[in-house]
């Protein structure tokens, strides 16, 4: 990638924000936008910039980004184009986490914490699986065990399910098709740091993904701890996507199909890869989330349900390339 | 269809619960869905489980010769089944003020009492003429009803809720809304800016606790009015209490409609 | 320069050893080969090397000091290897590629150096491939594809080169190449350690051979110490005749029909 494309992602980044704030149901002059932003303008607008806007935007930033850099270097480390960061079972565990906090009506704050807690749970038990099934984290009988613990969480979510009332089912089904709409501060801000802070471990990661790419034995031959690496990769891309799914539900597409845009717009090294993937993924999260709220009023569609209806056509003419 | 004499009913929807034991009909329940709660009686009668998707088995066990159920998509295969074991099912849509009065009317014929039937359905609709009059001068009172969070589900036009919004001399910000239960954006309901937002209990407190509502200026200005949720629940008996607590909720200077 | 000391090793979870222990010597200045039929442990000699085997007991050790004491980057910085197999799952150019021979070299936050660049530079040189650097390796065909991998051990420089199998699947002309190249490096001073399967081109090229059999050192020394007939049969079970080359003067392998199944034509 070179210069310009930086600046060009960078500048679209930040007019993609700006623009988030600008749009909305009520209809806010820009200087009235910029004034609310300054603390110039009347309480309501204030809050509606500010309190609504502001926040959605800044949390759908940031989802985009933790799910672009963590897709990006968990397709790096288990070599494979299709890998994404709910691979590892983080969609499956946090949705049974996120549910039966929803469905056992606990506060709202509970909710993230629980998702949180379960995705963990998901991913310690795909690793455990993977690790005892061949003495070391094995990337096929990963992704096996990623897919089999997420189909049981489906069951157990049917099973939570089948005696909610309705607006619980509607509530846990909302939670699935992810949303930033009911962004809060404390959410967003440990979402911030997860993604500032794993992002940082990955991007150290990102020589030894160089050289993984080229398979494991190249890769040990280049004086990379494999094993080590992988484990890292997989611990912290994981994390970073339940702080994601805890803060705003499941945001599907973005961390697949993110990371291939970037490397058709030139991104080679991971280093470059990891970055940019951060910025395109806050891009397009952004941008998505505009849609949400602008193509329906005053009915607000979930963000998962839009990333994935631009991402599903994407990926599909990527994977034609592929093969 | 209906047998001359019902002697044994299950009923699967809350509302047909209420209704039938306000027409005294509450003896002849051998069966009821887990949601009906009301009144205090209610609780007595065997539970059989959920009243959408019906467990057919419990039903049967308790050996109804007509079993009440919501008519929804959901139900159809049960009220078949039902049917094919010789059973008579009446599928009740109770989600509308005119929708109540009929079936009312309909379920007094049915448990062999239509004057009572009669009775109820116009105590009821008395009682909201008169609180549609007594507010008729009052200026309308716009409303939000929120009623769940994530997403931010509200009540619209096709719910119950509203017309007796409106009958208490107030107005849905969203009565334009065909659905009973959409789906909108804070920032909407900052935009349509209603006088006041209309709660339950519960979710007074987390709407309180979410500092995003702040942006609305009727919670900055501390209008958020707490329903009584036990007695607007559901399109039934209750309909003319919950019509007089909303009008004194919306106009606490006028206590129009107290008898 | 490279000394295996009694190597014994087991993949996890197997009883048998892989390695049962093997002991041998990769001098610089010259191309030692480690031949053998398939499954006898070459190439887990050298996974071992690159710490993907873990040793149960013996030492590898680098100039006299035990590996285990490395961290893997310093051995990297030592040792340049091409394994047997290896396919990039992300498009780069042959030049990027290339570079990832620097890794060793580079810190976390390492940015190229003139030095680095120079080693790229001449690595790709030193393989033909200059007038492909800004291909994708994609676009490359199966010898290239090999020269390319070279190109990769060469820019990571160290003063040691270990290949795999390097000339399975190449035509004659890339085997020779490959052949020639490794010689070269050797006649630069590096030691060279490879594992082939093509012992008439091996007894050509090679200074010594360690020949394994079930993970053990069946026989080792010179050309002349290795290729002889009873020894090759024992191992390969498989009648063989072993003549000099008239043309040549190289110890030649010949593998003979078996009586039974030629007794048809």
């Amino acid at each position: 990638m070179s210069r310009s494309h930086w600046t060009m992602l960078c500048l679209a980044l930040l007019a993609a924000i700006a623009l988030a704030l600008a749009i909305g149901t009520i209809g806010y002059t820009p200087a009235d936008t910029w004034r609310a932003l300054t603390g110039q303008a009347d309480a309501t607008t204030t809050l509606v910039i500010r309190e609504l806007r502001l926040r959605r935007t800044i949390l759908a930033a940031l989802l985009g980004a933790g799910l672009g850099i963590s897709g990006a270097a968990l397709q790096g480390v288990l070599r494979n184009a299709l890998a994404e960061p709910y691979l590892l079972g983080v969609s499956g565990g946090a949705a049974v986490g996120a549910v039966l906090a929803v469905v056992a009506g606990m506060s709202y704050a509970f909710v993230p914490i629980a998702a949180f807690a379960g995705a963990a749970l998901a991913v310690a038990l795909a690793l455990f699986v993977a690790h005892a099934a061949h003495g070391r984290a094995d990337p096929r009988v990963l992704i096996m065990a990623g897919v089999v613990v997420g189909a049981f969480a489906n069951a157990a979510i049917m099973i939570l399910l089948a005696n909610a009332s309705e607006s619980r089912v509607r509530g846990a089904v909302w939670w699935m098709m992810g949303s930033v709409a009911d962004a809060r501060w404390s959410e967003t801000a440990w979402l911030g740091l997860y993604v500032v802070v794993g992002g940082a471990v990955l991007v150290t990661t990102a020589r030894s993904l160089d050289a993984i790419a080229l398979g494991e034995d190249s890769a040990a031959g280049l004086g990379v701890d494999v094993d080590r690496v992988s484990r890292r990769i997989y611990l912290t891309a994981s994390l970073v996507a339940a702080a994601t799914v805890a803060a705003a539900g499941l945001v599907g597409f973005v961390g697949l199909v993110v990371p291939h845009i970037v490397r058709r717009i030139g991104a080679s090294g991971h280093r470059t890869l990891l970055v940019a993937s951060a910025l395109m993924g806050a891009l397009l999260t952004v941008l998505a989330d505009i849609v949400a709220r602008a193509a329906m009023p005053p009915t607000e569609l979930p963000l998962g349900a839009i990333t994935a209806v631009v991402g599903v056509p994407f990926f599909l003419a990527t994977l034609r390339r592929l093969t | 269809m209906v047998p001359p004499r019902v002697a044994r009913i299950v009923s699967l929807d809350p509302a047909t619960t209420e209704i039938l034991f306000a027409l005294g009909a509450g003896d002849r329940l051998v069966g009821r869905d887990m949601y009906s709660h009301w009144p205090a009686a209610a609780e007595r009668v065997a539970s059989v489980g959920q009243g959408l998707r019906p467990n057919v088995e419990a039903v049967l066990a308790q050996h109804p010769d007509l079993v009440f159920l919501y008519p929804s998509q959901d139900n159809r295969g049960a009220a078949q089944r039902l049917r094919q074991a010789g059973i008579a099912v009446a599928a009740l849509k109770i989600d509308r003020i005119e929708l109540f009065d009929r079936v009312t009317r309909l379920l007094g014929r049915l448990v062999g009492d239509s004057a009572r039937g009669a009775y109820v359905a116009d105590t009821v609709r008395h009682t909201l003429d008169s609180v549609r009059a007594a507010t008729r001068s009052q200026a309308r009172v716009s409303v939000v009803m929120p009623v769940w969070d994530r997403p931010l589900i509200v009540i619209g036009g096709g719910s119950f809720m509203s017309q007796l919004v409106d009958i208490a001399g107030g107005r849905n910000i969203y009565d334009s809304l065909p659905e009973s239960s959409p789906t909108v954006t804070l920032e909407d309901v900052v935009r349509r800016n209603p006088d006041a937002v209309l709660v339950g209990p519960e979710r007074s407190m987390t709407l309180r606790a979410n500092p995003s509502w702040r942006a609305v200026p009727a919670v900055r200005a501390g209008r958020v009015l707490v329903l009584d949720t036990n007695v607007v629940l559901r399109p039934a008996v209750r309909l003319g209490e919950g019509a007089v607590s909303l009008a004194r909720l919306l106009h606490p200077l006028h206590p129009q409609g107290a008898h | 320069m490279i000394a295996f000391a009694d190597v014994r090793a087991r993949y996890p979870r197997q009883q048998h050893l892989a390695l049962g222990g093997v002991s041998l010597d990769a001098e610089r200045g010259s191309v030692t080969a480690v031949v053998g039929p398939n499954g006898s442990g070459k190439s887990t000699l050298i996974r071992a090397l690159i710490g993907r085997v873990p040793l149960a007991a013996g030492t590898i050790s680098i100039d006299g000091a035990d590996t285990r004491t490395w961290s893997r980057e310093a051995i990297a910085r030592r040792v340049a290897v091409v394994t047997q197999r290896e396919e990039t799952t992300f498009p780069m150019t042959v030049r990027e590629y290339v570079a990832l021979g620097r890794l060793p070299h580079r810190g976390t936050w390492g940015r190229d150096t003139m030095q680095d660049r120079a080693a790229v530079d001449a690595a790709i040189a030193r393989t033909g491939m200059h007038a492909l650097a800004d291909r994708s390796v994609h676009q490359l065909s199966g010898g290239e594809w090999q020269r390319v991998r070279f190109a990769r051990a060469l820019a990571q420089g160290g003063d040691a080169l270990v290949a795999d199998e390097p000339t399975t699947f190449l035509d004659i002309a890339h085997e020779m190449a490959v052949f020639e190249l490794m010689r070269s490096v050797a006649a630069d001073g590096h030691a060279v350690l490879m594992v082939s399967h093509q012992l008439n081109l091996v007894a050509r090229f090679a200074d010594r051979l360690v020949l394994l059999h079930d993970g053990r050192v069946a026989a080792a020394g010179t050309v002349n110490d290795v290729m002889r007939p009873e020894i090759l049969e024992q191992v390969y079970e498989w009648p063989v005749l072993v003549t000099r080359d008239a043309a040549i003067g190289a110890l030649t392998l010949v593998p003979l029909r078996k009586p039974s199944t030629s007794s048809r034509s």
